[in-house]
């Protein structure tokens, strides 16, 4: 399964990904970017089967980048992991066609039980 | 038999401590019990550095970490799992460290009604002037020994 992981901070990035792998998804193919517009290339080049992003970024936000996704007619799964989890933020997250919004900090045991479900 | 003294009841009721120990409980030490509430003076930082975001909106509200260099360099290895005697080089202490700040920043922000948007983090060795901002909120905490900060100020516009 391959999967993009998008935020602008390397170290955050570096943390979601060794917690992805705590959660026992180690067999992920995982390919990051630095932010929503690198992101964007990304996806359109490697064609994932899930993205998870950042929302705060510069150059292209994470909900801007979800926009431009669905605008192309892209479907790919996509989810947030934020330090922002606020009711507003979560609502706009889901009308914009997000699976689900992790707030920061987080847990293996909360990536296992949110991401799991999406799996099957 | 000492038993120790449980001041979890008195401190839990302040959002700022509750959010950084969550922070630095998952993912900062691995488990709760090591940030702790300063008791006493605000203590003095050694080289310090300032990490902030700002939230925006009608009054646009800082909130910023404060630690010093050595124990900003503990944070950023806790955060990257780097061994004690690895060299932390500026970028990954300006990342590590504004992580933080955003971390926290963000969690503040969810505790508020009708917030704007939140600035990505900015990472200085100068304390920024807050000479007309008004200080709604300054607390320390105590981490492997040494001090930390986190305040809340309303900037002027």
């Amino acid at each position: 399964m391959k999967v993009v992981v998008a935020d602008d901070s390397r170290v955050m990035r570096q943390i979601v990904i060794r917690t992805l792998r705590q959660a026992g998804y180690d067999w992920w193919e995982i390919e990051e970017a630095e932010d929503g517009a690198a992101a964007l290339t990304k996806i359109r080049a490697s064609q994932p089967d899930f993205v998870l992003s950042d929302w705060n970024m510069p150059e292209m936000s994470g909900i801007d980048l979800l926009k431009s996704l669905r605008r192309e007619g892209n479907e790919t799964p996509f989810a947030f992991v934020t330090s922002e989890g606020s009711p507003e933020m979560r609502a706009q997250a889901e009308k914009e066609g997000a699976l689900f919004l992790i707030a920061k900090p987080f847990t293996a045991d909360v990536f296992r039980e949110t991401i799991d479900p999406f799996i099957s | 038999m000492t038993i120790p003294a449980t001041w979890e009841p008195l401190t839990a009721a302040d959002p700022v401590l509750t959010i950084a120990q969550d922070l630095f409980s998952t993912m900062i030490d691995g488990e709760p019990g090591h940030l702790y509430p300063w008791m006493g003076e605000n203590p003095p930082l050694e080289d310090p550095r300032y990490a902030w975001v700002d939230v925006s909106g009608p009054v646009v509200t800082r909130v910023m970490l404060m630690a010093g260099r050595a124990t900003g360099e503990q944070l950023t290895r806790a955060l990257l799992q780097m061994d004690d005697s690895e060299a932390v080089s500026d970028a990954d202490f300006a990342d590590a460290v504004g992580e933080i700040a955003n971390v926290v920043g963000g969690n503040v922000k969810s505790l508020v009604t009708n917030p704007g948007a939140l600035t990505l983090p900015v990472v200085t060795h100068e304390e920024p002037d807050m000479s007309k901002a008004f200080c709604l909120l300054e607390t320390y905490f105590g981490w492997k020994g040494a001090p930390l900060g986190v305040g809340l100020w309303a900037l002027a516009s």
